[in-house]
């Protein structure tokens, strides 16, 4: 296998490989919104798609029937309905059962409260719910999530009050538990924890037991009632007794939620997620990834970390099995766990987390933004712990296959290579970055200027910067449509100059540092600018440059002008005009 | 602790340094925690090395103040207090040292010099009420005074505060900062591990016969379903290469399956045999004669039939005993 290769997925034409992180995702997506939009058309125009010519008939090939087949007004009716997951039709094909008078039975008023709470009363649009890639999916679900903020809560759709669902459990002339727990489960995932609060203890009043899902879904909505650390977790602690009194046996799910409810909990968590942890032990529940992963972000978390330890045993019993998916929050358990080896700096750690990664079907939860975030994190470690060439390899393999470099990555690698004194593969490092579409960020620009002008070097390098510093003025001066001018700074400028000057290409360094390009940018150049252009001047042998040199030094009002001036008439042999 | 913490928060901000100091010569300022020390480092980092000169002097000044302060005893502590309290009223002019420290901030910094002061001042008269609110207030929530600073539009010279922000947000329950260098024996103890320690004690487990009492029949509701699709979901991830594509395709139905089955999709539940062998539904006809010969051609045509199922076949034969049938009292006349 080459490990220089793309992902199979962009296999296609060499022209499409994607470059950078966006771009790889902005592939993947289309080549699934292609998919989803020729299911679509599929869909909308079934017409067309009658002809069934292979034999076998290839079901999934061919368009779908979802329209109900069963009319008036029944209760078969109703649970076709009901099936075909078609909220408004339900809810108004049952309002017409009410008002007609017909008993609708409580299984089937149940399974309708079990479609309205789960979807929130909006649509369910069966396009949307498989507009990603199942991969991608996760990823998407994450922004939303970014943008959470402290005391609110982020879903969907928002449980609106008095919506259909409440109103349907409101007439019901009886109900029974499952209608009950599945308004709590309902209200828990559209935001609304204090009703969930309310209907449960609706449901302890009519004595009902409710279900492990329900319990689930109460503790994970713990945050939200609560403010206080420690009111949480005896809130918790009050839902898990009630279950142990209704004999309601916890699952993985339920220890899972508890343990992320604890990440909200900062020091309390710290104390009790151990206990956590035993508990399932004790009750024989093997632990998932999301569990790992909460433990791993509760005690890992904050200024001071625990020892190394804990994550040692952890990724040995990680390393033992291969894990199979239980948990939507599996899939964080190797970025936290790579986080954690960055934090505690430990570069053998993230051997090993490889290692488990690699093992079995461990792969599989990472999906395509999770093992970018993966993979830079590891080569921000490596850049920082190993020897350059170890580093090397590891660029020259990864990149673009396993994984873009982002900015940080980059700047990374421009250190280590500073601090293995390679400074002679910047002009490579230069190119990869222009392929990266990184070739406007300011910050690289400037460190890559600094560290290619800060000393002098042997010839041919000294030529090769100065094409980098060429490049990245034209960079700067080009304004393509769409894009802004990119600013100069005043050290890039004077980088610029300097690395021209040291090139001998005295002409260009002189352009570049037009006096009125200096005070047109309103930037000041340095002194090493000022001292290292005098000295081009000596070596051309050109007084005149030398003089314009001291009246922009003048002009402004630099301190070191004097200085200058002194330099200027002590080495160069000047006529009186000049003088 | 409130008081610290909002010195900390100015501290951090070279030009809140003295202001701040100034702000609070009149509370009881507790001696320099190391996490003070920590924030100085941070925040100073961020100055610009070309007016720390200048706040230094601001700072002895300060200090000097302070100490003047602190020897004028208790009495004289309470009319600062009053002093302060007085001057954080809305509207009153702060003291002139802080203006000018404000000022030599602005004058400093490249941004717009009258935005920059006006910020800074506003910023000032902010702090000087939160810190009064905080003396006056008995049970502080701190979390609020932080999460509020939090919100605030943060000019670039005051990005110290955030990291302050960041460091400060580990806070126990009631307010009290987790320390560094204090670690409680239990927490963080580092012969902690997976392995031992005590458990909730809240649940017992099982035996299996309750929990097979318990495991109720139920058809899957939408949740599980849809639970369901959301695990298999998690790791189901592009194919790598051609053959895990044809093996998603083959799971899918797009794929025939390998070794190729010529009766993939038929239905037909009969065997061979009873297309071929059709003589058993001739018992009824007779045994000689036209018809016999008429209906075993019949037969051999059917045989060779691979379009009619078994019952099509059964059924055309009986369709042909039916006419004879009828046309037997027709041929009996013959």
């Amino acid at each position: 296998q080459d490990p220089t290769a793309a992902h199979y997925m962009f296999q296609d034409d060499p022209f499409l490989m994607p470059r950078n992180a966006a771009n790889s995702r902005l592939f993947s997506l289309s080549k699934e919104s292609g998919r989803n939009a020729a299911k679509y058309i599929i869909k909308q125009f079934p017409q067309y798609f009658d002809k069934t010519f292979a034999e076998p008939n290839i079901p999934c090939l061919m368009p779908e029937t979802l329209t109900p087949q069963i009319e008036g007004l029944s209760e078969e009716a109703l649970k076709e309905r009901i099936h075909l997951r078609r909220v408004k039709d339900s809810v108004d094909l049952f309002d017409q059962l009410i008002q007609a008078g017909t008993p609708v039975s409580l299984e089937t008023t149940n399974s309708l409260l079990d479609l309205l709470c789960f979807y929130g009363d909006g649509e369910s649009t069966p396009g949307k719910e498989d507009l990603e890639e199942p991969g991608v999916n996760a990823s998407e679900q994450k922004v939303p999530k970014r943008e959470f903020q402290r005391g609110s809560q982020p879903s969907g759709s928002r449980w609106r009050e008095n919506n259909n669902a409440e109103r349907i459990f409101k007439i019901m002339p009886e109900r029974n538990a499952d209608s009950y727990c599945t308004m709590i489960r309902g209200m828990v995932k559209h935001g609304a924890s204090a009703e969930a609060y309310d209907m449960y203890i609706g449901l302890l009043n009519e004595r009902h037991k409710a279900d492990v899902h329900t319990f689930n879904a109460l503790i994970t909505a713990v945050p939200y009632l609560k403010e206080r650390f420690l009111e949480r977790w005896e809130l918790a602690k009050v839902f898990l007794n009630h279950m142990a009194q209704q004999e309601v046996q916890p699952n993985l799910l339920t220890f899972n939620a508890l343990l992320k409810t604890l990440r909200r909990c900062g020091g309390v968590g710290r104390s009790m997620a151990l206990l956590v942890i035993k508990e399932m032990e004790a009750l024989d529940i093997e632990p998932s990834l999301a569990t790992y992963d909460h433990l791993l972000f509760i005690l890992y978390r904050g200024a001071d970390l625990c020892p190394s330890g804990i994550i040692s045993e952890v990724l040995d019993d990680v390393g033992k099995r291969s894990f199979t998916p239980q948990d939507p929050d599996d899939a964080n358990f190797f970025a936290t766990a790579m986080q954690v080896c960055c934090d505690l700096k430990d570069i053998k750690l993230a051997y090993r987390l490889n290692k488990v990664m690699e093992k079995g079907d461990n792969w599989k939860f990472l999906d395509m933004d999770r093992l970018n975030a993966y993979w830079s994190k590891f080569f921000s470690l490596l850049c920082m712990m190993e020897q350059i060439d170890v580093v090397l390899k590891w660029y020259k393999e990864m990149s673009s296959s396993l994984f873009y470099p982002t900015p940080k990555n980059i700047l990374d690698l421009l250190q280590a290579l500073d601090a293995a004194n390679h400074l002679e593969l910047i002009p490579s490092v230069w190119e990869d970055m222009k392929q990266l579409g990184f070739n406007r960020r300011q910050d690289l620009l400037e460190e890559l200027l600094s560290l290619m002008s800060r000393e002098r070097h042997p010839d041919e390098v000294q030529l090769a910067f100065a094409k980098c510093a060429e490049e990245i003025k034209a960079v700067h001066e080009q304004t393509r449509r769409e894009q802004s001018l990119l600013e100069w700074t005043g050290s890039a400028l004077g980088h610029v100059a300097l690395l021209f000057s040291r090139a001998g290409r005295t002409q260009e360094a002189w352009y570049v540092n037009m006096m009125e390009h200096f005070q047109q940018i309103n930037r000041i150049p340095t002194d090493q600018v000022m001292d290292e252009f005098l000295n081009c001047a000596k070596q051309t042998n050109c007084p005149d440059d030398a003089i314009k040199l001291v009246k922009l030094a003048a002009s402004l009002g630099l301190p070191s002008s004097q200085r200058l001036k002194n330099r200027t008439e002590k080495e160069f042999e000047l006529s009186e005009k000049q003088k | 602790t409130s008081n610290v913490l909002s010195t900390k928060k100015d501290e951090s901000t070279a030009s809140k340094d003295s202001t701040t100091e100034a702000s609070s010569k009149s509370q009881e300022s507790t001696a320099e925690t190391p996490k003070q020390k920590l924030l100085d480092i941070i925040g100073n980092m961020k100055v610009e090395v070309s007016y720390r000169k200048k706040l230094q002097q601001l700072k002895t000044r300060e200090i000097k103040k302070q100490a003047t302060n602190k020897l004028e005893g208790p009495d004289g502590k309470g009319s600062m207090l009053q002093k302060t309290t007085e001057d954080t009223q809305r509207g009153k002019p702060l003291s002139p040292e802080l203006v000018e420290a404000a000022s030599a901030v602005a004058s400093f910094l490249p941004l717009n010099k009258k935005q920059t002061e006006s910020e800074l001042i506003a910023q000032l008269r902010r702090h000087e009420e939160t810190t009064d609110k905080q003396k006056k207030g008995g049970s502080i929530n701190i979390r609020n005074v932080i999460s509020e600073m939090a919100v605030k539009r943060q000019s670039p010279a005051q990005r110290g505060v955030r990291i302050s922000n960041r460091i400060s947000l580990e806070l126990d329950e009631d307010g009290q900062r987790i320390k560094p260098e204090r670690l409680s024996p239990q927490s963080f103890d580092s012969k902690r591990s997976l392995k031992v320690g005590r458990r909730l004690n809240i649940f017992t487990k099982a035996s299996t016969e309750t929990e097979n009492a318990l495991r109720t029949v139920s058809s899957p509701t939408i949740w599980d379903l849809e639970f369901a699709k959301e695990i298999a979901a998690i790791t189901a991830q592009p194919p790598r290469n051609g053959f895990e594509e044809m093996i998603q395709w083959t799971k899918e139905g797009i794929l025939w399956e390998f070794p190729i089955d010529n009766e993939a999709g038929m239905e037909d539940d009969a065997e061979f045999h009873e297309h071929i062998f059709l003589e058993k539904h001739l018992e009824d006809f007779p045994k000689q004669g036209p018809i016999r010969h008429f209906m075993e051609l019949v037969i051999c045509g059917l045989s060779k039939n691979p379009y009619l199922s078994v019952k099509q076949k059964i059924e055309h034969i009986e369709w042909f005993q039916k006419y004879f049938e009828e046309k037997k009292e027709l041929l009996r006349e013959i």
